[in-house]
């Protein structure tokens, strides 16, 4: 997947989408701060299947410049999927990632990759002072990332961020897929690597509208129970489906305490008969019905990763056979 | 080899003969070396002597597949793309669905658009107006759920190039789909208009049986192009749904009893709230055991197709 070429230093890969506006003005941007920073560098520049003429501007630009590489995909496969493309063809060891609609500073480049020169294999940004909505697009953000650091143990406050930057060896063990692109860091945490936050300059949207709404918060909170299974539980799947299922055993007990409870001290409903609610016996019924699902459930998720072809010996195995120390840029 | 045209020998059965015939004479006028593969079942061997007849007596090559069991037509197209040596790859129902000038019109789209797959689209369409209705309710839900704009997307005929044929991977009553499942695999589909041959009219409206089928496949094919990557997307929204639901009733109830409203162990929406609530946590455990699987196999799914590099 990722070769790497010994000339060059630093791949950066920018997926777009409808971003004919932004794409000249980041390039001009990026070759001025890369040219400046007197590193061996190619842009890879990836349209996610563009309705606009995003595609005939990258070309505009080979034209003239042998350090750009374009790619274009078939039709809209979303940030992910237009992201593992460009990493697939980066050959440097460094590789970073950033956003197409100018909101990353192309200047914060040198500070990525010069944290990254300080032994770290992954370097995410953190836009302290984020230039958008704050109800719609930074609440939610923060809450996540809250959620996020607390529950994976990552501590990091800003995932969303486009601008990072991995060693190669990295994302070549990635397989993403779905909205996973955010999340590198993490599972690159959870499988040894070094990691560190460094904050960068987030700028207002210029051109085009924003890709995002806050419809993406139910995703969001699902992403996030996906990446605690992944992260804290993908060797022990039943351990996970396991502590699930602990809340049903307790509220059955309870709810057959009740009932028995109940049993034991009818109400006189009327003058001569006395009747027991079914209700709390119901609740036992279904309850414990719940905990024996996420019993199955557990015992399904094992067999699961049994089958399947990636293993916690595969995750931490790059430590040891890929060499991830780092020679320098000089 | 450029063409192989691919006919599964299954349902209605049509003059072979003739169907050989003509499409060799179309490609013949369109200058492609072809060939011709029938994939029979059980029910239709008594055919294979025949159609070995039409190789002999047309000129065409023609090669039959015999399959050991009862197929669904998804088997059979799969067997006859492991079999075909053409560049371009023609799947055909056992009779004539579309005239044959439908081939010229069909490959030339392949050929000069940038697009992978071409499905033939029958219009106007024949039948009566019951016929036509059904037809289009059905293919009007396909285009809603699944946000693609095929009118006929059921049409068995359509040409493709050799990489689709090799990375569908088609079960059951899929092959019904076939340009959606390209689509979602990163190839460029298009559909084109021809003209309905006459020989396709259908003879009746379909059975309650064959309706609750196709209800099945569609949602099938639903959740096959929007949650493959994302299972928990989609279990976990029905999760998230019916879990809000459930919790506010027993939480209302809860805080009903609390403050000494009166007694809850009597009211069965109790009952309610639990089941909802149980049934919530169900659907988002299945959503995760459905992420599982996908992590598992994350190696092998392909999530994006390039069309052009410089």
């Amino acid at each position: 997947m990722t070769g790497t070429d010994d000339d060059i230093q630093v791949s950066i890969a920018v997926p777009l989408y409808n971003e004919e506006e932004s794409a000249p003005v980041l390039h001009e941007q990026l070759t001025n701060v890369l040219d400046g920073l007197g590193l061996e560098y190619e842009i890879i520049f990836v349209d996610d299947g563009s309705a606009d003429q995003t595609f005939e501007q990258l070309r505009a630009l080979t034209r003239s410049e042998s350090r750009i590489r374009v790619v274009r995909l078939t039709q809209n496969f979303g940030q992910t999927a237009a992201l593992q493309a460009g990493f697939s063809m980066a050959r440097a060891g460094i590789i970073v990632s950033m956003d197409g609609d100018l909101q990353n500073d192309p200047k914060d480049l040198s500070k990525v990759i010069g944290k990254l020169e300080e032994g770290y294999d992954a370097v995410s940004g953190w836009r302290r002072s984020r230039k958008d909505t704050f109800l719609t697009r930074k609440v939610p953000s923060w809450c996540a990332n809250w959620m996020l650091s607390r529950i994976t143990g990552v501590r990091l406050h800003d995932t969303g961020c486009a601008l990072k930057a991995y060693r190669s060896p990295i994302v070549a063990r990635l397989d993403l897929y779905s909205d996973m692109h955010r999340f590198i860091p993490i599972l690159a945490a959870h499988s040894g690597a070094r990691i560190c936050e460094i904050e960068v300059n987030h700028r207002h949207r210029r051109h085009g509208t924003s890709k995002y709404g806050l419809s993406r918060v139910w995703k969001v909170l699902l992403d996030i129970a996906t990446l605690v299974m992944i992260t804290r539980f993908f060797n022990r799947p039943g351990h996970w489906f396991g502590l699930l299922s602990l809340p049903f055993l307790f509220s059955a007990l309870l709810a057959f305490g009740g009932s028995v409870w109940q049993y034991l001290n009818p109400v006189k409903a009327a003058a001569t008969t006395t009747t027991v609610p079914i209700v709390l016996p119901g609740a036992t019924v279904l309850l414990a019905f719940a905990f024996f699902h996420f019993i199955l459930m557990a015992i399904v998720g094992e067999l699961v990763v049994f089958l399947g072809d990636r293993h916690s010996s595969d995750a931490v195995q790059y430590r040891d056979s890929e060499s991830l120390y780092w020679e320098g840029l000089s | 080899m450029d063409v192989s045209v691919v006919i599964p020998v299954v349902g209605k059965v049509g003059d072979l003969r003739q169907l050989v015939a003509e499409y060799g004479e179309q490609l013949e006028q369109s200058g492609k070396s072809r060939e011709f593969i029938f994939i029979l079942g059980p029910d239709h061997y008594a055919l294979a002597p025949e159609i070995k007849r039409i190789q002999a007596d047309a000129g065409e090559s023609v090669s039959v597949l015999s399959l050991p069991a009862p197929f669904h037509e998804a088997t059979a197209l799969a067997a006859g793309f492991d079999r075909a040596a053409g560049e371009i790859i023609l799947t055909s129902a056992s009779f004539f669905q579309v005239t044959r000038q439908a081939i010229s019109i069909v490959l030339q789209e392949l050929e000069q658009s940038e697009v992978d797959l071409v499905v033939a689209r029958r219009y106007p369409r024949r039948g009566s107006f019951l016929n036509r209705m059904q037809a289009q309710v059905f293919h009007w839900l396909v285009r809603r759920l699944t946000g693609t704009e095929f009118h006929d997307v059921t049409c068995g005929f359509r040409a493709m190039r050799r990489s689709v044929a090799e990375s569908l991977s088609l079960y059951g009553d899929l092959h019904r789909f076939i340009p959606i499942i390209a689509r979602t695999h990163g190839f460029r589909v298009t559909e084109v208009n021809v003209e309905q041959h006459i020989d396709d009219r259908p003879t009746k409206l379909y059975g309650p049986a064959v309706y609750s089928r196709r209800v099945l496949d569609v949602l099938t094919v639903f959740f096959l192009v929007n949650f493959t990557r994302q299972p928990l997307r989609f279990f976990g929204l029905i999760g998230l749904g019916l879990l809000v639901v459930g919790g506010g009733i027993t939480l209302y109830l809860g805080i009903y009893r609390l403050l000494g409203m009166g007694g809850i162990a009597d009211r069965p929406l109790l009952l309610l709230g639990i089941l909802l609530a149980v049934l919530g946590f169900q659907s988002i455990s299945i959503g995760l055991l459905g992420e599982l699987i996908i992590y598992t196999h994350a190696r092998e799914m392909r999530t994006y197709r390039i069309a052009e590099e410089l």
